[in-house]
């Protein structure tokens, strides 16, 4: 019983470093704010991306990853917005959905620390099959809308 | 006129930094996605102003930074990153780094970073 308050509590308090980083972002660079719907928690077997996915994996005090993952008309509509292009290349959008990545992965170290280690996004469209989550893992997904667009944050911890 | 170098691995994050800094008398020489590219254009160009992520692929920031200083001690070097904890920025700020941002930066706080940068003569 412990043990399961323990992880209730470490569930919510990881979603909740996530979900005010996603928030801080849509809020400084948009004036826009975000909503977050209830995180939950999924199987890794069960999940499906978006359109366009940036990743970090995650070392040192933490093992594992985050995901920022997107429906393609989000991340056009926030370059258009941050640099003026309405019609940008694909190789635009995954550098868009790798940017936000990091530095939704990266605020967090404000909480975490520096032994909370992150690396360069690898980002991706679709589902690609090569893609291998760790198996019979829980993840929390984090579902976000702005501007009814829709994305996501995955996170994955050991 | 003041030159400034662009050091960051997302093109979006190049193009929205130069865009923020229309409207500055500021030439852009350069912009690079990683620190390897960077110490080759600091070394060939010497620009007055550098902003530089840390985060970044071939060499991170603050290798490139301690790179920098030995090239290039002059150059005002704006860190501008997603690590938001504070002993990063300190030990930028250590290794002779004149300015520090978190990601994400909008255009008025990059505005502001950069009157003081060129304001004070330090």
């Amino acid at each position: 019983m412990y043990k399961m308050e323990r992880r209730r509590e470490e569930f919510e308090a990881t979603c909740k470093l996530f979900i005010d980083s996603v928030s801080n972002y849509f809020k400084v660079l948009t004036e826009v704010d975000s909503e977050m719907s209830i995180p939950y928690l999924k199987e890794t077997e069960d999940l499906k991306l978006k359109d366009f996915t940036g990743m970090i994996r995650v070392s040192g005090n933490r093992k594992g990853f985050v995901y920022f993952s997107a429906e393609k008309n989000m991340l056009v509509d926030l370059i258009s917005m941050f640099i003026g292009i309405d019609e940008p290349s694909n190789e635009d959008i995954l550098d868009m959905a790798g940017e936000i990545s990091n530095v939704v992965a990266g605020n967090v170290r404000a909480n975490l620390g520096t032994n909370f280690m992150i690396s360069v996004p690898v980002v991706f469209e679709g589902n690609p099959d090569e893609l291998q989550f760790p198996s019979n893992r829980s993840v929390y997904v984090i579902p976000i809308k702005w501007k009814n667009y829709e994305a996501y944050v995955v996170v994955g911890f050991e | 006129m003041t030159t400034v170098l662009i050091v960051d691995d997302s093109s979006i994050m190049r193009r929205t930094i130069e865009k923020n800094l229309t409207g500055y008398d500021l030439e852009v020489i350069g912009t690079v996605s990683n620190g390897v590219e960077a110490l080759e254009v600091v070394q060939e160009k010497k620009p007055d102003v550098i902003t530089l992520d840390i985060t970044m692929p071939e060499m991170d920031g603050i290798t490139c930074l301690e790179g920098i200083m030995e090239i290039h001690p002059e150059a005002k070097v704006m860190i501008i990153t997603a690590l938001s904890d504070k002993l990063t920025g300190l030990l930028a700020l250590d290794k002779g780094a004149r300015g520090f941002l978190y990601k994400p930066v909008s255009a008025e706080s990059l505005q502001k970073a950069f009157d003081k940068l060129l304001s004070r003569n330090v």
